[in-house]
């Protein structure tokens, strides 16, 4: 035991001090002396920005989405002050047409369908009968058609500050050679956003209240009327957001006067995006409180990655000394 | 033997003449077009017939030509020097960190980036041999099972639509993969300091021990593991931080065939296992990778052309 101890200790000895007894490489190693001391480690180096007006069509792609799976067609407008720092505008438009359902949005439907048929199958029964409780359990939280009250973002601006720290160079198989630079950005958005719209109470919401039930006109056996769940569509509204925004991107540089760009962004706000009765009741109001409003709204972070094409004026850069 | 060695002398005095180097650009400078289009009428009505000894030449040969006229180099130093240089010059002439039959031990941490109702957190290590300088032959393997997180947006949408989703919690997977690096660069940090990166791009065949979470019938079904074939494809990137360490981010997604519960009960005999699965899905477990990769051995020497 105490010879296996020692092993252990003499082998750990020296795994340590092989470990820190190699020499680091710096990564550019700098002569302190000779006729470069001093000197810069880049002369004539491209100014793709300074002083340049970058003009940037944009495809915007949202990330992680639960629901709705959301393209903004927009653009970017900076303006390079320097090589490292830009003040500009990013702005997105997400069309009906390009607001996608997600799988999950499907799987939900089909089971809200099953259960409207299943209903109708009850109300046309001899006699009429009236539908299970488990399919009047939803009436606050689904309505005729899932994908109408999923939460949206429609459109945002964003005026950013971007900063630019990083600037070098990538090699593609050895063969093709690309400028590029590496950057953050922030500032603040403001966002149009449709979402569910507020209402309290379990009457219908033809009552102004939050349930989708409507009157089949046809009564049960006891005489008492038998109601049509998951019949309405829940009224939408729309309001404006402010959050933070923030992010990072890449540049690759085709010439002097175009370039691709691949961002990644993060907005972060609360907000429903699938139309429910989620929060406001029991303790920490971590309970459904059969009102639909702000407090059933989440926090997300509201991901995207953009794709764009980059064009600078003037359409030439200049050296750096 | 004396010719060779005076012409050897000769070579070398003309290829030491200093010539101009352009930073970075292939294109032709302005100016030395301008240079080459005011020579012109000089070549055509100033130029020398071979043979005739050019102004200057023995000072620039220090007298090589008295000594072996034969051997006197027939050369116009003004025009040499002023001829258009097209020198390819590369602009990553020599890789930060060579890999070639090296080891690299990558340990990381996954998360799930694309199931939004279990996250499949986990450990893993990858191991990769570099077989050349871009193409490298290893092994990975995650550790999943205390890590499955049931979530709140499972829980409340479970909750606010009746709805049961089949979940699924992983155990392990294990896989042989390859990677290939096409894209090396380098980026200037504030003008200061200079990192190397690499970008590459993997893939290979494993295996993934998986079950179903009972969420249908939880009182009557238990899952045993299973184990797939699970391919799996990824993106990823080394930031070095030296010639030994760098940081790895890498997105990769595992693809297998999961088998899920079944969504209905069988009310006569529930409790009978072949009832429990349902349908068969191609699931796509994507994950993000955030780890170090250390190389062994830590130095490496170049071999420079001669």
């Amino acid at each position: 035991m105490i010879r296996s101890g020692r092993a252990l200790l003499l082998g750990s000895t020296l795994g340590v001090a092989s470990f820190f007894a190699t020499k680091p490489a710096p990564a550019q190693e700098i002569l302190l002396t000779g006729p470069l001391k001093g000197a810069k480690a880049v002369h004539d180096l491209r100014l793709y920005r300074k002083g340049r007006v970058e003009i940037a069509p944009t495809a915007t792609f949202t990330l992680l989405d639960e629901y709705t799976r959301q393209i903004f067609v927009g653009g970017r407008i900076n303006y390079n002050f320097t090589d490292f720092l830009a003040l500009g505008v990013w702005g997105g438009f997400s069309p009906e047409a390009l607001k996608l359902p997600s799988g999950l949005v499907d799987k939900i439907q089909k089971v809200n369908s099953d259960r409207q048929a299943e209903n109708l199958a009850r109300r046309n029964a001899t006699p009429p009968l009236q539908p299970t409780l488990n399919n009047r359990a939803t009436v606050l939280n689904m309505g005729n058609n899932f994908e109408d009250q999923l939460g949206t973002v429609d459109w945002i601006v964003a005026p950013q500050l971007t900063f630019v720290p990083f600037r070098g160079k990538l090699a593609l198989f050895s063969s093709i050679y690309i400028d590029s630079d590496f950057y953050f950005f922030a500032g603040p958005a403001i966002a149009s956003v449709t979402e569910r719209k507020d209402c309290a109470g379990t009457d219908s919401t033809l009552q102004g209240g939050c349930s989708s039930e409507a009157p089949s006109g046809i009564d049960d056996a006891n005489g008492d009327p038998i109601p049509i769940p998951n019949a309405e569509t829940y009224p939408m509204e729309k309001r404006i957001a402010i959050a933070p925004t923030f992010g990072v991107g890449f540049t690759f540089y085709v010439n002097r006067w175009n370039a691709l760009g691949f961002e990644w962004r993060a907005t972060p706000f609360a907000r429903n995006t699938g139309g429910f009765d989620n929060h406001g009741g029991g303790p920490d109001q971590e309970f459904p409180d059969q009102s639909v409003n702000s407090e059933d709204r989440d926090l997300k972070l509201n991901q995207m990655l953009s794709v764009s094409w980059n064009f600078y004026l003037p359409l030439d850069f200049q050296l750096s000394e | 033997m004396k010719k060779i060695g005076v012409a050897f002398l000769a070579a070398a005095a003309v290829l030491s003449a200093p010539l101009l180097a352009f930073g970075q650009d292939d294109e032709p400078a302005d100016d030395a077009e301008a240079g080459a289009a005011e020579e012109t009428p000089e070549e055509e009505g100033g130029e020398k017939p071979a043979g005739e000894k050019a102004e200057g030449d023995d000072a620039g040969l220090g007298g090589i030509c008295e000594i072996d006229p034969d051997a006197c180099p027939k050369l116009d130093f003004d025009k040499e020097a002023a001829r258009d240089i097209r020198e390819q010059v590369f602009a990553v002439q020599q890789l930060f960190v060579l890999r070639r039959w090296r080891l690299e031990v990558q340990p990381y941490w996954a998360v799930t980036l694309n199931d939004q109702f279990v996250s499949h957190s986990s450990p893993g290590m990858a191991i990769n041999f570099w077989i050349t300088n871009v193409l490298a032959a290893g092994i990975s393997g995650n550790y999943y099972e205390p890590f499955n997180t049931d979530s709140e947006f499972n829980f409340q949408t479970r909750r606010a639509t009746r709805t049961s989703v089949p979940l699924t919690e992983y155990q392990w997977n294990a896989n042989l993969n390859f990677t290939y690096t096409p894209i090396v660069g380098k980026l200037s940090g504030f003008g200061d300091f200079i990192f190397q990166y690499d970008a590459y791009v993997v893939g290979g065949v494993g295996a993934i021990s998986v079950r179903p979470i009972p969420v249908i019938d939880p009182d009557n079904r238990g899952f045993n593991w299973q184990t797939n074939i699970a391919f799996n494809a990824g993106i990823g990137l080394h930031i070095f931080f030296n010639r030994w360490l760098a940081a790895t981010l890498e997105v990769r997604d595992y693809v297998f065939n999961d088998k899920l519960e079944n969504t209905e009960i069988d009310d006569t005999n529930p409790q009978d296992p072949d009832t429990w699965y349902g349908d068969t899905q191609l699931t796509n477990n994507v994950q993000a990778q955030l780890g170090i990769s250390i190389f062994f051995p830590f130095s490496f020497e170049y071999q420079l052309p001669k």
